[in-house]
């Protein structure tokens, strides 16, 4: 059975176009942009929460996951993929510490998604996931991690980090913010990663507006923040300034 | 090809492949393989590396230019142990090179097994180059975004090999790949003695790199890897290639 003309460079599945790019591993339409920042013994994610229609519940609505007591995921992308990329991510994580006998790391788990991703964009059959995974802990030896994931299977550990619409502009911002390598407590994290999606996204949000996740390193715990802790912080973001 | 990927994923392939088993990979009327001639591209896009083979040892190395200052460079390492006494680097696409290091870690490994013997250097090439290929033919998948330049000292002596995704290898005494292949070459083929030490080669290939690098060359945005009579494969730390960039001046 041959495959007809193939002269298209099929943007339907990922072979090279002759830029030596791949055409299904591009930009992912998000609508909604995210923020991550490391902190010197804390991690800090955060993300829009755009409840499309009133009629939904909101409580439903909800791109931040964890995948182990330890482990958290922000999910920016299409949420059918994330909840499918979050439901393997935490059956791996799970049968890692009943194999091993300890807590799957924050690298380990990001390089677990990020070559899963590589197969996508090399196997015909399987569309790559439109989502970039931010995965954060507290790893047991380096301390605070952040690890973001593309579709194209690539992943870094960052410092600070932004994906979704407002990416660049974000990243430009985070950029100024970091340069002097500063060692920012818990509430400065949580406040950069705030008042960075803020002055990106040019407005004041309301605390039912964000969602907000954190680990840190004197209870190594994945918590997603109330909307009360959230309120607070976004109260000392506005005295402050 | 199933044996190429962790266990989780091999249900997948064996699942979807059936509606591909015919090649993504054909002949054009000319006579080329024009997805091999893209992934080449891809390749001369990537990232310049470069390994040079010394009369006691080899070199490899390469740029390490990230995307933004607020990656964490210490949670990047583009050149990969294969063996204790092979190693490898890459340039073009990281996540193919993920691949690659995987596979040949494991396919040195089963040769221990086997022959209870490390695995020589060739061998290793060739059962790389050889995965490679078989991305270009197989059902439904697409070659290898990258070139690999592998370097490895064994009971023949210092080696280095470079691997083009069409599978084809050549055996190097110097040799470069990525952005600014030409260019490095040429500097290459002046500066290439057959009685270098490794100390010179050292010298060389960071002098190579600075001849293309935009912005301040340091231990922070390019890797070395050596390998001398020891046979112990080993990445140098930012501040001994701090100190090597210090004599080069």
């Amino acid at each position: 059975m041959s495959r007809g003309s193939g002269g298209g460079y099929d943007r339907h599945i990922t072979i090279f176009s002759p830029e030596g790019r791949l055409f299904q591993v591009g930009s992912k339409a998000a609508g909604v942009t995210s923020i991550g920042v490391r902190g010197k013994d804390s991690v800090c994610v955060v993300t829009q929460k755009k409840v499309p229609d009133k009629l939904l519940d909101q409580t439903s609505v909800t791109h931040l996951f964890p995948i182990t007591k330890f482990l958290g995921l922000l999910a920016t992308g299409m949420t059918a993929d994330a909840r499918t990329l979050v439901q393997q991510a935490r059956n791996e994580a799970a049968e890692f510490r009943f194999r091993y006998g300890y807590e799957m790391p924050v690298d380990v788990l990001s390089k677990w998604i990020a070559d899963k991703s590589q197969v996508y964009t090399q196997h015909a059959y399987m569309r790559p996931l439109g989502v970039v995974a931010m995965v954060l802990g507290i790893d047991e030896e380096k301390g605070a991690q952040l690890y973001k994931c593309d579709p194209a299977g690539h992943f870094y550990g960052h410092k600070a980090t932004s994906a979704g619409s407002k990416e660049q502009e974000a990243i430009n911002f985070l950029e100024k913010k970091m340069k002097n390598d500063p060692a920012f407590t818990y509430e400065e994290t949580v406040q950069t990663a705030i008042s960075a999606l803020q002055s990106v996204l040019q407005e004041d949000f309301k605390a039912t507006e964000i969602e907000v996740g954190v680990v840190k390193a004197d209870n190594p715990v994945f918590k997603v923040l109330s909307t009360e802790e959230i309120d607070e912080h976004l109260t000392a973001i506005s005295e402050r300034d | 090809m199933l044996s190429l990927l962790p266990k989780d994923f091999e249900f997948f392939i064996t699942m979807g492949d059936s509606q591909y088993s015919f090649s993504l990979t054909t002949f054009s009327p000319s006579g080329k393989l024009v997805q091999i001639e893209h992934a080449l591209t891809a390749v001369g896009s990537g990232q310049t590396s470069l390994g040079i083979k010394a009369a006691n040892g080899v070199v490899i190395a390469t740029e390490k230019k990230l995307p933004s200052i607020l990656v964490d460079e210490t949670s990047v390492q583009k050149i990969q142990c294969l063996t204790p006494n092979i190693g490898v680097v890459y340039s073009g696409m990281g996540p193919d090179f993920r691949v690659l290091v995987r596979k040949s870690r494991k396919q040195a490994e089963q040769y221990h097994r086997l022959y209870k013997e490390p695995i020589p250097v060739t061998q290793l090439v060739r059962e790389t180059a050889a995965v490679m290929q078989e991305f270009t033919q197989s059902g439904g998948v697409r070659p290898f975004g990258v070139s690999l330049l592998i370097a490895g000292y064994d009971d023949n002596g210092p080696q280095l090999y470079q691997v083009d995704p069409s599978g084809s290898y050549f055996s190097w005494k110097a040799s470069a790949m990525g952005k600014n292949v030409s260019n490095a070459k040429t500097f290459l083929e002046k500066r290439y003695t057959d009685d270098m030490e490794l100390d010179d080669a050292v010298h060389t290939a960071i002098l190579t790199l600075k001849e293309g690098f935009e912005g301040q060359i340091s231990g922070k945005n390019i890797e070395i890897g050596i390998i001398g009579t020891d046979k112990k494969f080993r990445v140098l730390t930012p501040s001994e290639v701090d100190d090597y960039l210090a004599e080069v001046e």
